[in-house]
């Protein structure tokens, strides 16, 4: 622990000085007198500070959580002797908010005594926070000295972004070739009905479908659709995040992969990541549980790091994205560099859908004319990137704060829909 | 402390004005004090009020009126007040701390009013010191202010918890 002299010291050192040699100066005894009980504390204070011993035990009741949840902290302070005032200070993470319990707090603690302090928080927002360091200042009887001391017991609280039960997903127009919940357009073993064909030998007797073979006079069999999986991206763009207090695009942004990466990997699909942001992060697609913790993992990590350098999706290592696969692009539209990369995955056929994470609700335009003149240019220069998608034939939906994601996607899929019936036509 | 100013100049026999004017002065720098807060103005104010009193006694003659008794107290309480309520606004006390310190405060204040009546008894009783006694009181003064530095300088230790 590290002692120092607290400005009392100082403050009754020169009282008690002034005062006796004001008395020896101006022959005023009542000088000496006021000065007196300074003194006398002072002298007590000096001879009876002693260095505090107090062990201190953390421990917290979860390591995991969703966001919103509430999590708590005990605080074990074992007095090895009597400490008369300990001032106790856990660092909280911003993100974290206190709900029950006081931090700081200052007590006093008899000699063999054990306290336990419950601190509540509440997770507000997700990320990975080393929590639990504590910092520690005691003070003796007297006020005179104060020992301060900082205890390092930080574990890592992951706090996972709560996902948003979504109703219906953006189904890709390509399947892959490992069983899974979507209706192949390849003919195969399933239970959708595609079409009929003249039996042939090999095919097994319950296929047949007895009323069209009655009605053509020979054998006919049903055949289905095949129920395959499919490889979903999703491309987070983390080179810009846009923030207004605790809201931002790249939260926005993090919650939607977290809720899409959840619902694909329940159909059976491989789910994959892309970070693209000023440091370049990728998952390759992935089945199961253990994917989605390992996306949740890569989500949490996720940070906006500036960097000027030009990226491109050749960075990407082979595998990272298959052919055929869904990509799912959520950006706020801001960087060149995510711009075009989407444009060059479009240009690969890649089948992509852009949800441009709206930084609209978090900026305001600069008062006076110029400065509504400057918002308003802006705002074509988006309306030009997404008109440059829709060209390319990629969608691009807007989803701006408080709007579920759900009706998003149901308006991307029925876009889809429309766009095929119009090119069948 | 207004009370100390208003009692020293009510008992001034001149220069009541001056008195209360210095008591007072100390008083608004107190307040002054806690409210920026600044120690300086702390201290200023207390040797502030201590100096009213003084310029008190010292228009009525006396070697030490017995006012001193409780001026004495009541300069001690305030002082543990000003760095008990500074000491509040990094981290406020919890109530069962704040009981026992208010406690020890009284205790304190008691301590004093004991130290300071037995003092001006001895006082009363051996007036008028001497150039020996002054030179002791002036090495002590100066033995304090050096026990007390080299005490904070040896301040930063780091013993093995």
């Amino acid at each position: 622990m590290t002692r120092y002299a607290t400005p009392k010291l100082g403050a009754y050192v020169v009282l008690t000085a002034l005062g006796l040699l004001a008395a020896l100066v101006f022959s005023r005894p009542e000088l000496a007198l006021i000065a007196a009980p300074f003194g006398v504390l002072l002298a007590f204070g000096l001879s009876h500070s002693r260095p505090p011993d107090v062990r201190v035990h953390l421990e917290l009741d979860r390591e995991r959580v969703l966001e919103g949840d509430a999590i708590t902290l005990e605080v074990e302070l074992d007095a090895r002797d009597t400490v008369s005032r300990l001032e106790l200070l856990v660092d909280v993470p911003r993100g974290l908010e206190l709900v029950s319990g006081r931090n700081p707090v200052a007590l006093r603690l008899e000699l063999g005594e054990d306290r336990l302090i419950e601190l509540r928080f509440l997770c507000a927002r997700w990320g990975a926070y080393r929590f639990g360091e504590v910092h520690l200042r005691a003070r003796d009887a007297a006020g005179l000295f104060a020992w301060e001391e900082t205890i390092d017991r930080a574990e890592t609280l992951r706090v996972y972004p709560r996902p948003e039960k979504l109703q219906a997903l953006v189904a890709p127009r390509e399947t892959q070739l490992f069983t899974g919940n979507r209706v192949s357009r390849q003919k195969g073993e399933g239970l959708e009905f595609a079409d009929l064909r003249p039996f042939a030998t090999g095919d097994r007797i319950r296929r047949i479908n007895w009323r069209a073979s009655a009605r053509r006079g020979e054998l006919w069999v049903n055949e289905f659709h095949a129920e395959r999986n499919s490889d979903v991206i999703i491309f987070l763009d983390s080179f810009a995040d846009v923030r207004r207090g605790d809201a931002g695009t790249l939260d926005e942004a993090i919650r939607a992969a977290t809720s899409l990466s959840e619902r694909y990997l329940l159909e059976k699909d491989r789910v994959g990541l892309i970070n693209f942001g000023g440091v370049l992060n990728w998952l390759r697609p992935g089945t199961e549980l253990l994917q989605r913790y390992r996306i949740v993992e890569a989500l949490l990590n996720t940070e906006i790091t500036l960097s000027y350098a030009w990226k491109e999706i050749d960075f990407l290592p082979r595998g990272t994205l298959p052919a055929k696969a869904l990509v799912l692009a959520l950006t706020p539209l801001l960087d060149e560099r995510a711009v075009s990369a989407l444009l060059d995955l479009r240009a690969r056929g890649f089948d992509l859908v852009v949800i441009e994470v709206s930084p609209l609700p978090f900026v305001e335009p600069e008062p006076g004319e110029s400065g509504e003149l400057a918002f308003r240019l802006w705002k074509l220069v988006r309306e030009g990137r997404r008109a440059e998608y829709e060209r390319a034939g990629a969608p691009v939906v807007e989803w701006r704060e408080g709007i579920p994601l759900t009706a998003i996607l149901q308006g991307v899929s029925a876009s889809r829909r429309h766009a095929r019936a119009r090119a069948h036509a | 402390m207004a009370g100390v100013a208003v009692y020293g100049a009510v008992t001034a026999d001149r220069l009541a004005w001056l008195v209360l004017a210095l008591g007072i002065g100390a008083v608004l720098l107190l307040v002054y004090g806690l409210a920026a807060p600044n120690l300086p103005a702390i201290v200023a104010a207390l040797a502030g009020s201590a100096a009213s009193w003084s310029l008190s006694a010292w228009t009525r003659g006396s070697g030490a009126p017995g006012g001193t008794i409780l001026v004495a107290t009541a300069t001690f309480v305030a002082a543990e007040l000003s760095y008990w309520s500074l000491e509040q606004i990094s981290v406020p006390d919890e109530p069962e701390l704040l009981a026992r310190r208010a406690a020890g405060l009284a205790l304190r204040a008691v301590g004093a009013l004991a130290l300071v009546s037995f003092a001006l008894a001895a006082l009363g009783l051996n007036a008028g010191g001497g150039v020996l006694i002054e030179a002791v009181g002036a090495a002590a003064v100066v033995g304090l202010v050096a026990l007390v530095y080299l005490l904070a300088q040896a301040g930063h230790e780091q013993p093995g918890r």
